[in-house]
Parts: structure tokens; C-alpha cells; sequence
């Protein structure tokens, strides 16, 4: 054990002093952080369509023109898509748009509720009664949503008024409901039947084109906006979204350096001189294999240390984060041993291991956050180890999993580090023999 | 003390160590010489346990695995290329290298500035090993396989691309551990080192062993007569008397006893404007075995 940690100590002085390698494992994430973490926390208007689920209860034809309207939207990326006969495929349910925003599959849900008669009330044009919830992280959006749901509301009314000879009958039948009562006193029942009338007289006279331009600020649509983290934690500090993929930079930029490590301990000689030495091959692999578990952890709790004191990145469940940060190490030690055997020289190691995770951070959440992600990606995620280092990062610091929940993206991080790490090193005791 | 015995290895068709056999008593300064691609650092390789042979047997101090931890132990090793970290210091270099070889406290501090010293690099010894010249490297490459004090040393051509002054440096190096009783393996394509350092010499060529014996044995044996190469100052009155060749004033004589030959023509009243001897040396000893001189 002494021998180990003796060669573990040496490859963290020798990392610590590389420079260029720090730069992967400290600046860059850190840099990626504070970048991307400062930017999201803006409104979000600059950044790719939001996927919002919508669900109609109400399947009229002013809620299928509303949900046109959003499916037009050049901001949004609406669920579920429509098949060929401009249907939607398979129509979600109230239940599963809520569970899809719950798990990050979708930034927001728009449930257009059903338009019963009580709630209809006072109207010119039917309003849709919406029921929206966004995910926490995305809250900077729901402004913006908001604003983009309303818009589309008020395009119906503008229809409206565009057809005058709907509109003239809408009245009328708003002035019998004045007549019915609605608990309005004599005087402004008769203001407001003065206007309709006059209002009825003055669309029957004028041409329908002069509307075209339509209301522009009347109110806010009918939109009731539900809090949907009450089962599940969520953020809405941005750092907490790219600090865990910052994370994962830092342990990749680890992996690549102590996979090109062992390569140039080979080429260098330096390796013969450990195994002429009373080591077991066995020790030379697991000093290496601590030297890039600490170097791994050592960035993650490095990082969460920064983002806690800087940025109030959450530290309330240490237990988990710490199962988070051991399983995410293990993970990649367990790469970095396949990543050392693919190549016999410090540039071809590097080449295919930056090119290896580049793609594995593409797709799993290094640089698109998991919850801003695609549909398609989302899937496409799951082979990715960095995505499950992430998921258990930021289950631990704000997504509120139970241990139990951890259990899933923990043990597929143990599960393929370990299967690594096995595999790698029957390659490199193969190839030195 | 070290006993190989008809070791092999190839790699492909190419039979780079090819029924190797020779042996090294203890305190004895033992070179393998040969050109490039001999096979030297082969056979060493699989003295130490880094290389597996295909066939053949090693005996070291008693033990027949290099690999085992006992053997390892007695065994230093200054590979052929630099093997050194060179973001670390002199000083962390041997004290790494002294520490999994099981050096601790007092005793590894010791033996860390014994080092530094043997290497001439104590006031250099917080420098970071990429600032050093190519001799400094040198030095401390060798002082890295002896900080744990082997019995045993194999010294994987040591003076490659060193000037002069550090090669008598390591010189001196190596006749000091030579006087401390270590059993050395030196390989080298110098033949002035094998014979200024070495007991006996085995040459090399092909992955085969030539010829062992003392370097006086191997001349005596494989090298020829000496040769004396005089310029007359005239024309000898009776040329057919003079051994050798002459060629105008050019005199050449192969010899066995140089000196008396030259005693002898002085006496008849030769003069010479110059006068050299070439004794027979490990050159003519490699030219005689394989028709090639040893660097081309
Ligand atoms: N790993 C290897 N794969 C294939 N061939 C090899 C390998 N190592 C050595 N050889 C070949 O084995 C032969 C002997 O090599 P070796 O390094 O033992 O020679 P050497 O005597 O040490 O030469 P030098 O003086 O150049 O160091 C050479 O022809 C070399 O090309
Ligand atoms: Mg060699």
C-alpha cells in the first residue's frame, strides 16, 4: 500500500506540474462554468427552442388554432409531434406532460383545459384556460413562455375580430348574459350595453382589414401557472446546472492526462524502471488508478467547493454528493485504463481518448445541460458515461434524490468503470509482456 | 554470481538474442559489446525481468525468477534511454525511485544525498530534471538504479551522446562502484570502455555471442600481431634486409614484440622521421570475428 500511494503522490506532483494538463482539468471547466452559468442566468431568449409538452382537454376549434399558433412558434419545439394527417401522434396525457417536466424531458407542459360554461364568465373571444408548469431550472424562461402563450391567446382574438360577423354574434350574446345579470348594478349594466351596441354598430360598418393590425396589449391571457416542484427539488441558480458538467470536464480532462500518462511512462522508460522494481505489475496499475481517482475527486470537490462559496451551489446532502463524486471517479479511472491501451504513442492515446469523450460530453451534457436537451439526445445520452456522472452530481446537489434514486445513475457509473478497468488492464499486462 | 544460459528471443523471423550463454562472478565488471541492434539491451531486458525469453535460463545470486521480489531487490538498472520524470527534481526522481524500492527515513535520506552526490548534481538537486544537460541527465540516470544499493548493476550503454569530460566523470563513477564490490553488466559499442572498465568482455553481433575473455585474452586470441608504421629519413642501403613491407620510404611491420623490433632496427643504424605502434585492440578483435568494424 505504501508503494502505491508512493506512485500516486508522484503522478499528482507530476500532473499538478503540467501545466497544460491543469488547464483541462481546472481552468477550462471552471472557465465553462462561470461562461455558460452566466448566461443562462439571462432570460434565455438567445438560446435553442424550448420543448414544451401540450395537452388539450378542451379540443375545440380555437384550442387546436391556439396550439397551431404555438406549434408555429419559432421558439418552441412542440410535443408530440404531429403525424402526417397534421395529428398529433400520440396525444399526451395530463399526467405524463407533468412526469415528462419532472424528469428533464421537457422544459415546460401547456395543459389547455377544458372550457366549461361557469368559468367561461365575461368574454369576447374564447381565452383558453391554460395550466402551465415549467421545469425549476428553466425558470428564467417561464417569462418568456408566459409572454409567448399569451401572444398566441391573443392572435385568437385577433381572428376575432378580423370576422366581424363572429364577433357581432359574440356580442350579442354578451349583452344577453349582461341582461341575465351578473350581480352588475343598473348604471353600468346600461354603460356597458351602450358600448356593445355601439361596438356592434362600428364593426358592422367598418372594413374587416382596418383589424388586421389587431390589440396589441389587452391584458394578460388566462393562464394559471402551477408549481410543479413540489414532489422534486429544483434550482434556479444556473451555476447548479453548470457546475455538475463542469465537473465532468474537470474528470475528463483528468482521464486524458493519466491515460497519456501511463503511455509516457512507457515511452520515457520510467516504466521499466517500475517494473524491474519489487512491485507487483498489480501495484503499478492501482498506483496509477489512485493518482487518477484522487486527481478526479480531488477537481469535482475542488469545483464544488468554488461554485458552494461563490456561486451558492447547494451542499445540504454531503452522503449522496460524496456517493456522487466516488462513483463518477470510479467511472472514469475505470475509462482512463481502457483509454491508456488504445494507442502505443502519447499523441495516439490522446487523439482517440479527446475524441472518445468530446463525443461522450457532447451528447451526454458537458455542453448542452441534460435538462435543455432534446428528445432525441436525451435518449442518446444514456450511453454516455458523463451523462450519468452529471445526473448523480446534480441529483445530489438540487434534483433531491432519495438514496435509493441514486442507486440507478451510480451504479451504472461503478458498473462501467469496473468493466473498464478490468478490460484495460488484460490489454496492458497483454501488450507488456 | 549471474549464470544465462542459452537464451533466446525473436521477435517475428528476427532472432534478436539467439542462444545467448555467459556468466559473471560476483564483483566482476562484465561488458556485452557490440554494434547496433546486437541484441544487447534485449539480453538485458530479460536478465531483469522486464522481457519474457522464449527459451534459456536465468540465474541470479541463486534465484532462477528475476520477477520475484527478493531478486528484484538486488538489481538496479540504468536503461539505455533516459528514464527519468523530467517535471520532477533530482532529488524527487531518487527519492521516488528509492521509495518503492522500500527506502524510508534517515536511511532513504542518506542514500538520496549519497546519490546526489555520486551524480555531482547537490547543488542542483531542486531543479526540475528538463533542465539539465544531456550529461547531467546522464549521471542522474545512473545514480537512479544504484540509490537502493544493488548488489547487482546493469548499465545499458551509460555514456550515450556525453562529451569527454562527463564520460570520464562516469567513469570514475563506475570504477568507484566497481572498488565497492558491485557486480556490473555494461553494454557498449565503445570498445576504449570495455577495455579502460572491464574484466572480461563478451562480443555481440547478431544476437549471438562471439567470443568472452579477459580483453587481453580476446587480442591475443582474434587480434593479430601489432603494427609498426616508420618513416625513414633515407633510403636503406639493403632493403631486402628489413622485415616488413617497404613502400618508397614507408616501412610496415607486423609483430608480435613491437618494441624489441624497433630496438633491433634502431640498433642497425635505422633512423625514422616518425615512428608509431598500433597494438591490436577490440577493433581489430570485431573486424577479425565479423569482417565489419564496430560502428558502420
Ligand atoms: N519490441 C521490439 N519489436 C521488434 N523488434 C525488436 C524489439 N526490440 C528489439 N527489437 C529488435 O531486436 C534486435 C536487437 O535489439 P536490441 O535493442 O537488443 O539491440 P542493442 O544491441 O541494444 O542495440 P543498440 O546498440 O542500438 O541499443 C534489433 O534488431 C531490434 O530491431
Ligand atoms: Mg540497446
Amino acid at each position: 500500500m505504501h508503494a502505491i500511494l508512493t506512485m500516486a503522490l508522484k503522478d499528482l506532483r507530476l500532473l499538478w506540474r503540467d501545466r497544460f494538463g491543469m488547464f483541462w482539468v481546472l481552468v477550462f471547466p471552471l472557465l465553462q462554468a462561470l461562461f455558460f452559468g452566466a448566461i443562462f442566468r439571462g432570460d434565455g431568449k438567445d438560446t435553442a427552442k424550448m420543448t414544451i409538452g401540450v395537452v388539450d382537454e378542451d379540443q375545440s376549434q380555437s384550442t387546436q388554432s391556439f396550439i397551431k399558433r404555438l406549434r408555429d412558434s419559432s421558439a418552441l419545439s412542440v410535443e408530440p409531434p404531429l403525424d402526417a394527417n397534421g395529428k398529433p401522434a400520440t396525444p399526451l396525457t395530463p399526467d405524463q406532460a407533468r412526469d415528462m417536466v419532472r424528469t428533464g424531458n421537457l422544459v415546460a407542459f401547456v395543459i389547455v383545459k377544458k372550457n366549461t360554461d361557469e368559468n367561461e364568465g365575461f368574454t369576447f373571444a374564447e381565452m383558453p384556460k391554460l395550466e402551465v408548469g415549467i421545469d425549476p431550472s428553466r425558470k428564467a424562461e417561464a417569462g418568456y413562455l408566459q409572454g409567448i402563450l399569451t401572444e398566441a391567446s391573443f392572435k385568437g382574438l385577433q381572428d376575432a375580430f378580423t370576422n366581424p360577423a363572429g364577433m357581432r354574434e359574440r356580442i350579442e350574446k354578451a349583452s344577453k348574459q349582461l341582461d341575465v345579470g351578473s350581480g352588475l348594478s343598473a348604471p353600468q349594466r346600461i354603460v356597458l350595453k351602450t358600448f356593445f351596441t355601439s361596438l356592434d354598430q362600428f364593426l358592422g360598418s367598418v372594413d374587416p382589414k382596418v383589424y388586421h393590425e389587431g390589440p396589441q396589449a389587452m391584458g394578460g391571457a388566462n393562464i394559471q401557472l402551477v408549481d410543479i416542484t413540489r414532489e422534486k427539488h429544483g434550482t434556479d441558480n444556473s451555476f447548479e446546472i453548470t457546475f455538475p458538467s463542469a465537473m465532468l470536464w474537470g474528470v475528463i480532462g483528468c482521464t486524458a492526462g493519466f491515460a497519456i500518462s501511463l503511455v509516457t511512462e512507457r515511452r520515457t522508460g520510467t516504466l521499466l524502471r517500475l517494473r524491474v522494481a519489487p512491485l507487483q505489475r498489480t501495484q503499478i496499475l492501482a498506483g496509477k488508478a489512485l493518482a487518477c481517482f484522487l486527481a478526479c475527486s480531488g477537481v469535482i470537490l475542488l469545483l464544488l467547493t468554488v461554485g458552494h462559496f461563490v456561486f451558492g451551489v447547494r451542499t445540504t446532502h454531503p452522503a449522496l454528493l460524496a456517493m456522487a463524486i466516488f462513483s463518477t471517479a470510479i467511472c472514469f479511472v475505470g475509462l482512463t485504463m481502457l483509454f491508456a491501451t488504445m494507442g502505443s504513442t502519447e499523441q495516439g492515446v490522446a487523439g482517440v481518448g479527446w475524441a472518445v469523450m468530446l463525443v461522450f460530453a457532447m451528447i451526454g451534457g458537458g455542453m448542452i445541460p441534460l435538462i435543455a436537451m432534446p428528445q432525441w439526445m436525451t435518449v442518446a445520452s444514456n450511453f454516455s458515461p458523463v451523462k450519468w456522472g452529471i445526473y448523480s452530481l446534480e441529483g445530489a446537489i438540487w434534483r433531491g434524490f432519495s438514496f435509493a434514486e441514486m442507486l440507478q445513475p451510480c451504479g451504472i457509473l461503478v458498473a462501467i468503470g469496473v468493466i473498464c478497468f478490468a478490460i484495460g488492464v488484460q490489454l496492458i499486462k497483454r501488450r507488456e509482456t | 554470481m549471474i549464470r544465462v544460459d542459452d537464451l533466446r528471443k525473436s521477435y517475428g523471423s528476427l532472432k534478436a538474442v539467439d542462444g545467448v550463454t555467459f556468466d559473471i562472478q560476483a564483483g566482476e565488471t562484465f561488458a556485452l559489446l557490440g554494434p547496433n541492434g546486437a541484441g544487447k539491451t534485449t539480453t538485458i531486458h530479460m536478465m531483469v525481468g522486464a522481457l519474457k525469453s522464449d527459451s534459456g535460463s536465468i540465474s541470479i545470486d541463486g534465484a532462477t525468477d528475476p520477477t520475484r521480489p527478493v531478486v528484484r531487490q538486488k538489481l538496479g538498472i540504468a536503461p539505455q534511454s533516459l528514464s527519468l520524470y523530467e517535471d520532477l527534481s533530482a532529488e524527487e526522481n531518487l527519492q521516488f525511485f528509492a521509495r518503492i524500492y522500500g527506502l524510508h527515513g534517515p536511511r532513504l535520506k542518506e542514500r538520496v544525498d549519497h546519490a546526489l552526490n555520486f551524480a555531482g548534481l547537490a547543488d542542483r538537486r531542486a531543479d526540475h530534471v528538463k533542465t539539465y544537460s544531456g550529461g547531467m541527465q546522464r549521471r542522474l540516470n545512473l545514480a537512479a538504479a544504484l540509490v537502493h544499493e544493488p548488489k547487482v548493476l546493469f548499465l545499458d550503454e551509460p555514456t550515450v551522446g556525453v562529451d569527454p569530460q562527463s564520460r570520464n566523470y562516469l567513469f570514475d563513477n563506475i570504477e568507484a562502484l566497481k572498488r565497492a564490490g558491485c557486480t556490473i553488466l555494461y553494454t557498449t559499442h565503445y570498445m576504449e570502455e570495455a577495455e579502460r572498465l572491464c574484466d572480461r568482455v563478451a562480443i555481440m553481433d547478431h544476437g549471438k555471442v562471439l567470443a568472452l575473455d579477459t580483453v587481453e585474452g580476446l587480442i591475443s586470441k582474434f587480434g593479430g600481431k601489432s603494427v609498426i608504421l616508420a618513416q625513414l629519413d633515407r633510403p636503406p642501403t639493403d632493403p631486402t634486409r628489413l622485415p616488413g613491407r617497404l613502400d618508397g620510404l614507408t616501412l610496415r611491420i607486423e609483430s608480435e614484440h613491437p618494441l624489441e623490433d624497433v630496438a633491433r632496427l634502431s640498433s642497425d643504424g635505422l633512423r625514422f622521421t616518425t615512428l608509431s605502434i598500433k597494438r591490436a585492440d577490440l577493433e581489430t578483435v570485431f573486424l577479425s570475428l565479423t569482417g565489419r568494424t564496430l560502428r558502420d
